[in-house]
């Protein structure tokens, strides 16, 4: 493959909380680091590592991440309260969950966290897209106002019942799809949990052959 | 967190570019075999306990066949293959002189020999016999695909295979030949 991935200082330059669970990092970079939109990082900081994808556009002067505080998530858990200030390791750009012009139409599937890659590539110029956001409550539905800005189509899939908000679909991304989506061919990009791939997955091969699908597993 | 999706459960899986397709796809097929070549090159590797150089080529052209099995998952007309890497000549040199390197140090052969001997010559010969299987798998590829970009890359794997199954041999013979094993010839 033609990317070539690199390790890089990078220091932490701003925490902002989206929801109760979830916050945003900003990173400055050197400018030899480039990335294609879609595309994820490795980030380390104190011998834990992981990998995100990356919220911003290659453009843009800091690099965005869009984090999930989970139970028993060390690097999460550090990165939720380090100092402002402090240096981290990051290596890549890694992955192929870019974008591909098509005359399909597309259509983008994300569950929680998992749509970063997506704004990235709206905030990149990517347009026109189908947007599916899967989360428990209006809370997480974090980056709407910009999806929404590119999007065809915004539609945030809640799947707490209890929780309901303006005309977001109650239930989960695939049930919106067997419900929703029109007969045809598409592009589909799944970033999530392996759960909403499978079953996104499952549904595309009953129900829109022909189409092509590209997968990005959060775990 | 589950790290498998389980979207091949009904024997149906991705191409690199994105097309679902049955398992027994010619494409899925081709590089389903380089992937056993690949693994078969690991566990002669692992049996070549302190010949460092050897382990070290075998993982460069470890790396290649990735490199191979990457254009042999993705379909011609997609944007994808903008992002694989081409195979170049000089990969297909590295083997050439490697097989030269390997065959001077051999005695001339004089007939048709059974692949055995050293546990070592005996993985490189199944090696081979997987590369043959692996190149007869992509000309299909190449008879369905005959010109344009990928086309161009499976010709070039196909000089690839060719040339690592003749390199196979050879190191199957040096295999023997390191540890005191003499070429068997065959006995009509």
């Amino acid at each position: 493959m033609k990317t070539r991935a690199q390790t890089y200082a990078a220091k932490l330059l701003k925490r902002k909380w989206l929801s109760k669970k979830t916050f945003e990092i900003l990173l400055n970079l050197p400018p030899a680091f480039t990335f294609k939109p879609g595309q994820r990082i490795s980030l380390s900081l104190e011998k834990q590592e992981r990998d995100y994808s990356i919220v911003s556009a290659p453009k843009e002067s800091e690099l965005a991440l869009c984090i999930r505080k989970v139970t028993g998530g060390k690097l999460s858990r550090l990165l939720s309260v380090t100092d402002i200030g402090t240096s981290l390791l990051v290596s890549g750009p890694y992955g192929y969950f870019t974008y591909k012009i098509s005359h399909r139409p597309a259509v983008f599937v994300a569950t929680g966290t998992g749509i970063a890659p997506f704004c990235s590539m709206a905030r990149s110029g990517i347009s026109g897209f189908t947007i599916l956001h899967g989360v428990r409550s209006p809370v997480d539905l974090y980056y709407a106002s910009q999806l929404q800005q590119s999007a065809r189509k915004y539609i945030p899939c809640l799947s707490d019942a209890k929780k309901t908000t303006g005309n977001a679909f109650q239930g989960k991304v695939t049930e919106y799809l067997e419900q929703h989506l029109t007969p045809g061919a598409y592009d589909f990009y799944l970033c999530g949990r392996s759960e909403m791939i499978r079953d996104v997955t499952r549904l595309i091969d009953e129900r829109s052959p022909g189409s092509l699908v590209y997968t990005e597993l959060f775990y | 967190m589950k790290i498998y999706t389980g979207t091949g459960d009904r024997g149906i899986t991705s191409l690199f570019s994105g097309e679902r397709v049955p398992k027994d796809n010619t494409r899925v097929d081709a590089y389903g075999d380089i992937d056993e070549l690949n693994s078969v090159l690991g566990a002669l590797a692992a049996n070549l306990s302190d010949e460092e150089a050897l382990i070290e080529e075998l993982q460069q052209i470890q790396s290649t066949l990735l490199q191979l099995s990457a254009w042999l998952a993705t379909r011609p007309d997609s944007a994808l293959l903008e992002s694989l890497e081409e195979i170049a000549d000089e990969q297909i040199t590295f083997l050439e002189d490697a097989i030269d390197r390997l065959q001077k140090g051999l005695p001339v052969l004089k007939g048709f020999i059974l692949p055995a001997g050293h546990i070592t010559a005996s993985w490189a010969h199944v090696a081979r016999t997987v590369c043959r299987r692996s190149e007869r798998k992509v000309v299909p590829l190449l008879n369905n695909v005959p010109e344009g970009k990928a086309a161009a890359q499976y010709r070039k794997s196909l000089i690839y295979l060719n040339r690592l199954s003749d390199y196979l041999f050879v190191l199957a013979r040096h295999c023997n030949h390191m540890n005191g094993f003499s070429d068997k010839l065959w006995k009509k």
